[in-house]
């Protein structure tokens, strides 16, 4: 027996001499920057083609634009590449800074032209939002121009004001790739998409250095930047799908920034020493789409009394947390032109009294279909209790997200709850998702547009839309944009927002510097690393 | 004698295609049916229906099933697996660097679970109903009936977080990413062809509680089998025999018992292999491990057919390959078969 374990106690030893191996550091480098978070989707990193949060976080850094939005300054439009712009009646001229791209070439209104053109020409879902201003693949060409190296001009169509046109200068699809060294790739017509995925050629203040797909993204500082040095060596986005393994990876210091963090893992940084979580205002919403295409659910006062079963004050402090604040008009309140909230919350006996006046004292039954992902799976328990409360049976449908939104976009649900966006941060950004519906037949198929898929139809509120987003004048405009949010309100909204979202993100206090932008466009160039832990 | 081997030889390769071209149809019409669409995770939920009709156009989705799997086996055949929509890249340059991370994790998880597994099934079945038995016993039934994952979060929290004893989630400390060019693609052996030790040790670092854990999971079967092959051995007349000529305790067992049991352990371990090389998907999201696991993961999600299936053969091919191997073992090590043939 003796002789057996003399060979285990020795491999052992040797095991556990072997696991010992010089320790890890536990601190990232000063130098560098490394993000733990998801990068699944991030699909390309062109960026007349790249739209998922995490490749834009990526394209705002590795790219400049025309213009910017202060998201420190109440989301003011602000000089990048342009020192200063002229907004007459029918364009807005831009003055190019002297800048040169990583490659070293200058960058010109020759390169600025070409992006645009790029974009329409791709003419990919990134060019969405230049579409509903009015441009086209067709009419682009015939829209921008290069007067001379240091000047581009863009000309206004008919339906988009300057600044609805500048916020959509500032966006990721509106980056200034560098035109020369594009040219250089292209294949078959393809204005060099399939180099560009892959690839960076832009100003900005970082420079691609390496991208694994599903692994990591590694970003060089670009030392000839016009802003000056960034004060980050390198930025490193980890992939690391593991909420907890993130958890751990923040609380070791082997990350400065975790921002794909499940709900229970933000609970734990929440009130811990050293970490801080920043909550990221999106201008979007958590929604209950009702499906008014349904007999109980076409019924305005059904729809109130929807909205005045659930507990949103209570739901917010148990569920929701920190990713977002209770709120039924569709734009943020903080935001400029935001109106008050209207009294709705749990009222089961007015509810009970409304529903029973539209002709269903006994209640009925509905699904719910959600995506089953914190915190939305778990709103959706308590909305089923709530409306339990007025006799609205409810069942819940789970799916992933692909399942759940192919179902959304068929109009093929009761209840259904999805997230928005704002495209732009202003009032009529945040609206865009919630008061427009041009087309409510079957046959439009707008499957883009989140009222369309409600089934809602709602002309006057598109027509008051259409005139805000033309309307030039600041006072006129307001007057507008406050009578859509109460018309809103008034028509019981199928498309009805509970909770402002926010994203949180936890971050090392080591980390000074960094501020999430409600549009995902998040720059890194001047962000320190405190050596105080 | 020649005659028949190759005759043996064109049975296998042919059994081989034919299983290869099951398994690809197999997987093709499944990745197909499924619901999972590919579309919608490219243009973004807030598309135009144009844009989506555009897309699936380009994918050639819009085509009946039976021309899209013949347009891919027409590609195939001309050594195309196709282009991952996930990334980009052609699917055989995505593989190419998916699977060292995986063959690099499985490698060491084999040799770990078979040096510490084997002896301890053969110490076991010879102590038999001994501490040294029920210690294997339990260890082996902990490591078949815990999930990987939990082990996986339990081995961060203790050995990462707690103890610092090694590194955490991913290949390497991350600030030294891409400082060794990849060669070979395993990362131990191209930080060593560098000569840069800081990585290799870093490597080593990162890869030690993935494999332990892997490897934890492989011994549980290895050991369970081990001890009933050794068992059943022990019970043979030669054992008696050897005993009764007063041959010592190691000498039985290294010298009789070993190579007895030996054909069946290689079957074993070459399956055990198998399944490590297929991906351990868990163990990969978990430690953050780019391999072929998580690639066909994340392709599966999206419904990104072409790696799926795609990273289906290679497994497949893999499976096979090793098969033959553990067949080609027998013939080695067991006389009656090689006399046989």
């Amino acid at each position: 027996m003796k002789s057996f374990w003399k060979p285990i106690r020795l491999a052992l030893a040797v095991s556990l001499m072997a696991a010992h191996v010089p320790a890890a550091i536990a601190a990232t480098p000063n130098d560098q920057l490394v993000i733990g978070t998801s990068l699944v989707q991030v699909l390309s990193l062109d960026p007349q083609q790249g739209v998922d949060a995490k490749t834009i976080e990526i394209l705002t850094n590795t790219y400049d634009r025309l213009v910017y939005t202060d998201n420190q300054n109440g989301n003011v439009i602000a000089p990048q590449l342009a020192e200063k712009w002229d907004v007459t009646e029918d364009s807005i001229t831009f003055h190019l800074r002297e800048a040169k791209f990583a490659s070293g070439n200058p960058v010109t209104a020759k390169d600025v032209v070409f992006s645009l053109v790029r974009l329409m020409k791709l003419d990919q879902a990134s060019a969405a939002n230049f579409k509903t201003a009015g441009y086209s693949a067709a009419n682009i060409e015939s829209m921008v121009s290069a007067p001379d190296d240091r000047t581009f001009r863009i000309q206004f169509p008919k339906t988009v004001t300057p600044d609805a046109l500048l916020y959509r200068m500032s966006m990721g699809v509106a980056s200034v790739v560098d035109s020369v060294e594009v040219q250089k790739h292209v294949n078959n017509g393809d204005y060099g998409n399939e180099w560009l995925r892959t690839n960076t050629a832009g100003s900005g203040p970082f420079t691609l250095r390496r991208w694994t797909p599903n692994d990591l993204v590694m970003l060089e500082a670009n030392k000839d930047y016009w802003q000056g040095v960034p004060t980050l060596r390198r930025v490193i986005m980890r992939h690391v799908p593991e909420s907890q393994a993130a958890r751990l990876m923040l609380e070791r210091g082997d990350i400065d920034i975790a921002n794909a963090l499940s709900a229970s893992d933000i609970g734990y940084f929440q009130n811990k020493d050293g970490f801080v979580i920043d909550r990221v205002q999106t201008g979007g919403f958590y929604v209950l789409s009702m499906n008014a295409g349904r007999k109980e659910l076409a019924d305005p006062l059904v729809r109130k009394a929807i909205a005045n079963s659930i507990d949103y004050a209570g739901i917010e402090k148990t569920i929701v947390g920190a990713y977002g604040r209770a709120r039924n008009v569709p734009v943020p309140v903080d935001w400029a032109g935001a109106i008050k909230n209207p009294d709705w919350g749990f009222h089961p006996e007015e509810a009970k009294k409304m529903l029973a006046e539209a002709g269903y004292p006994n209640g009925f039954d509905l699904t719910l279909k959600v995506v089953s992902q914190a915190p939305r799976v778990d709103m959706a328990t308590a909305i089923q209790a709530n409306l339990a409360e007025v006799g609205i049976r409810v069942t819940i449908q789970q799916g992933n997200g692909a399942d759940i939104v192919a179902a959304h976009r068929a109009r093929d649900f009761d209840l259904l709850i999805p997230q928005t966006s704002a495209y732009m941060p202003t009032a009529l950004g945040a609206l865009d998702n919630f008061a427009y519906n041009p087309d409510n037949s079957a046959e439009a198929k707008n499957a883009g547009n989140f009222v369309w898929r409600s089934a809602w139809d709602i002309p006057e509120i598109s027509k008051l839309r259409d005139e805000a987003n033309a309307e030039r004048d600041a006072t006129r405009r307001q007057a507008l944009v406050t009578e859509i949010q109460e018309k809103f309100i008034a028509a019981g909204p199928a498309v009805l927002p509970m909770f402002e979202r926010f994203e949180p993100i936890a971050l090392n206090k080591r980390v000074i510097g960094y501020s999430g932008h409600p549009m995902g466009m998040t720059r890194v160039n001047k962000i320190t690393k405190s050596d105080a832990q | 004698m020649q005659e028949f081997n190759l005759k043996e030889l064109g049975k296998r390769a042919i059994q081989l295609l034919v299983s290869l071209f099951v398994l690809l149809t197999v997987t093709f019409v499944i990745g197909r049916v499924l619901p999972a669409d590919p579309v919608g995770a490219i243009v973004g939920e807030l598309a135009d229906p144009a844009a989506f009709e555009a897309m699936r156009q380009r994918l050639g989705l819009d085509l009946p099933l039976y021309q899209q799997f013949f347009l891919y086996i027409k590609a195939l055949l001309h050594g195309d697996l196709g282009t991952a929509i996930l990334t980009g890249n052609p699917v055989m340059q995505d593989l190419s660097t998916a699977f060292p991370a995986t063959l690099e994790l499985a490698t060491l998880a084999v040799i770990i679970s078979t040096v510490v597994g084997v002896p301890l099934g053969m110490a076991a079945a010879i102590f038999r109903d001994t501490l040294i038995d029920r210690i294997a016993r339990v260890l082996s039934l902990v490591g078949h009936s815990i999930p990987v994952f939990w082990f996986g979060i339990v081995g961060l929290v203790i050995f990462y977080a707690g103890l610092s004893w090694v590194g955490g989630p991913g290949r390497v400390d991350t600030y030294l990413e891409g400082l060794v060019e990849p060669k070979t693609g395993l990362l131990l052996i191209d930080s060593l062809l560098a000569g840069d030790t800081e990585v290799f040790w870093s490597a080593v670092n990162h890869i030690i509680l993935p494999a332990c854990i892997l490897a934890y999971s492989a011994m549980a079967y290895i050991t369970r089998m081990t001890r009933s092959f050794t068992l059943e051995q022990l019970n043979q007349d030669y054992v008696v025999a050897a005993r009764a000529k007063g041959a010592s305790s190691s000498r039985i067992v290294i010298g009789h018992i070993l190579p007895n049991i030996a054909v069946q352990l290689i079957t074993v371990l070459a399956i055990s292999y198998g399944s490590l090389l297929e991906g351990a998907v868990v163990t990969e999201i978990v430690f953050s491990w780019p391999g072929i696991g998580q690639y066909m993961t994340n392709a599966l999600m999206i419904g990104d057919m072409n790696a799926v299936v795609a990273g289906t053969l290679v497994i497949g091919l893999i499976f096979m390959v090793l098969n033959f191997l553990a067949d080609l073992a027998y013939v080695l090590l067991d006389p009656r078969t090689r006399e046989a043939s």
